[in-house]
């Protein structure tokens, strides 16, 4: 055989065996290009509008000492706003992982619902969002359960939002051929799991299941007869069958431990609405073992009118990105198979806007001045995955970097048609 | 004598015929129901139709928090009406079985509350016939069961 002939056969055999899926004993079929990282990403949105200088550059001492390395000491005029929350006695969370401490939102309007949309679709908004409506690209969720493979139901995928109004929106977009079909479980824990919430379904009449089966009967017929035109309702996800009656009795068993979500973690007082969020995350973590789950915090949007509650709130918010970290090691099924990705949505303004708390600090806003457009991203994952105490302090990655890196960690970043993101996988991460 | 019969044959008195036309009710049937309800209608729609009275502005309040903090809608309206269906007090009549008629009349009046028309002799039979063959089907179930229909959700 000569020897450009061999070579020939060998590539066109070598392709061949690149390009054929392979059916994995588990069932999953995927190409060799879609290997996943991890089975499993929580995206933590440590938003709210985060300065850099508070967070990465410790200007007032280290105010995250579960995830930043190092001692500095609060600054002594507004260490009396400060709660003592328990001190972190192991790792930080950037020894566990790999920090970018200069990473960009370099396009459009620092709002929360817009930077919100960029980090979870990919895409920078313009000026014209419309906040009453679902984002107009495709979100994380939609692009994972589209085109991962196999596909994956909606109890798979999860946005825990820590407040309402256009935060409802996220679960899906209005892009063609994407939408509700796709989208994930939306819940905002603090007016579901509320008192207003449990006087509201608190007191579910259950039926067994030989009346569950006659319901069915039922409503298949009015069903049917109603299908010619409509189907349920328009702009809604929809579980299963099967998978509505998991999460419904999950949702009563979480009425029925409602005590728990008083202080579950021991704080006393301290406990704030960002812990309630995650809290109610690693509920559904310990629940469903989600593959994706996006979860957000924003007490640190206090700082439009008081500095020291600010950086107070962003201490808390570093104890629960800690919490939720350690949740998810301690659950079986998550544990050591899951990447952790947090980043803010934006920054702040450098000039203060004037207010003044009782420590005599200035508050800020954010209104689209360069210093708003500077955050940083943690990435979190196993030893052997993700590369372990490392720092990237110039700048790199954007914010709509997080998707296509989300979509690279599960496998399907390759199946995403072309043009639909233009940002990077942050490859920097992983090994 | 053959001028006579003809005579008797072709002349008639015309009758006066008036034409008239049965009331007929004009509703809205199941096909022509496009319009989805809102929150705030499904919420209190499903709450008049079972306790028979104006929700209260604070619960209604709750309900529609409840009702935007959750994604999956179909889920959320489920569990809403299951939880008024678990009130001890409401306006669901029982079933009286005495006879095929009586069964009529309650399936006839459900669809005219909840659906707002008359059932189509199909609807008529098909529930009527659940009714009187299983004695376990409640007033109750065909309440939960047409209030989370799809057809429920529109008018």
């Amino acid at each position: 055989m000569k020897r450009r002939k061999f070579l020939k056969g060998a590539g066109l055999a070598a392709a061949a065996t690149i390009g054929v899926p392979y059916l994995l004993p588990t069932g999953r079929l995927f190409a060799l290009t879609g290997s996943r990282k991890a089975n499993h990403v929580v995206f933590c949105l440590f938003a709210g509008g985060v300065r850099n200088l508070e967070s990465i550059h410790k200007q007032d001492g280290n105010l995250m000492p579960y995830t930043l390395k190092g001692s500095e000491s609060i600054s002594s005029d507004i260490i009396g706003g400060i709660d003592a929350l328990p001190v972190n006695t192991g790792l930080t969370l950037q020894e566990q992982g790999t920090l970018y401490k200069e990473v960009r939102m370099k396009y459009g309007p620092t709002g929360h619902y817009g930077s919100h949309a960029t980090a979870m679709t990919g895409v920078y908004t313009g000026q014209n969002l419309d906040i009453n409506t679902n984002p107009q690209y495709p979100t994380i969720f939609e692009l994972y359960r589209k085109h991962n493979s196999p596909s994956m139901s909606a109890k798979n995928t999860w946005w825990i939002s820590n407040s309402l109004g256009p935060y409802a929106h996220l679960n899906f977009s209005s892009a063609p051929g994407y939408g509700p079909q796709y989208g994930a479980n939306f819940i905002q824990p603090s007016s579901f799991v509320s008192e207003g919430g449990y006087d509201s379904l608190g007191n579910s009449r259950l039926y067994s299941s030989e009346e569950e089966e006659k319901i069915k009967a039922i409503r298949g017929f009015c069903d049917a007869h109603f299908a010619s035109q409509n189907i349920g309702i328009a702009n809604s996800i929809a579980n299963t069958e099967e998978e509505k009656k998991e999460i419904e009795s999950f949702i009563n068993q979480c009425f029925l431990d409602s005590g728990q979500f008083a202080d579950p973690w021991s704080l006393g007082g301290l406990y704030n609405n960002d812990m309630r969020t995650v809290q109610f995350a690693e509920r559904v973590i310990q629940e469903f073992n989600p593959e994706l789950l996006v979860v957000n915090m924003s007490g640190v949007d206090i700082a439009h009118n008081n500095f020291t509650q600010y950086v107070n709130n962003l201490h808390k918010a570093d104890y629960a990105l800690a919490h939720l970290w350690n949740t998810i090691q301690n659950t079986p099924g998550m544990a050591n198979d899951t990447i952790l990705i947090a980043m803010p949505e934006h920054g702040r303004n450098l000039e203060p806007n004037g207010i003044h708390d009782e420590y005599g600090r200035e508050a800020l806003d954010h209104t689209n001045d360069d210093m708003s457009r500077e955050i940083f991203a943690l990435i979190l994952g196993p030893n052997g995955v993700v590369v372990q105490d490392q720092v990237f302090s110039e700048e790199k990655g954007e914010s709509i970097d997080i998707v296509p890196t989300i979509a690279n960690v599960l496998g399907f970043n390759n199946d995403i048609p072309g043009g639909l993101l233009s940002g990077n996988v942050l490859t920097d991460s992983f090994y | 004598m053959c001028l006579s019969v003809v005579l008797l044959l072709s002349c008639h008195k015309e009758k006066n015929v008036t034409y008239e036309l049965n009331d007929v009710n004009i509703e809205k049937d199941a096909a022509n129901k496009d319009h989805l309800k809102s929150t705030l209608e499904f919420i209190s729609i499903a709450y008049s139709d079972i306790f028979g009275t104006v929700i209260p502005t604070g619960s209604l309040l709750n309900l529609t928090e409840t009702y935007k903090s959750f994604g999956d809608k179909i889920l959320i309206e489920e569990m809403i009406i299951k939880n008024f269906l678990n009130e001890p007090v409401n306006l669901i009549p029982e079933i009286d079985k005495t006879s095929s008629l009586t069964i009529d009349i309650f399936v006839t009046d459900t669809y005219k509350k909840l659906f707002n028309r008359n059932p189509d002799e199909y609807e008529l039979w098909f529930i009527a016939d659940m009714i009187q063959r299983d004695s376990t089907v409640t007033a109750e179930l065909i309440y939960f069961s047409l209030m989370t229909s799809n057809e429920y959700r529109y008018y």
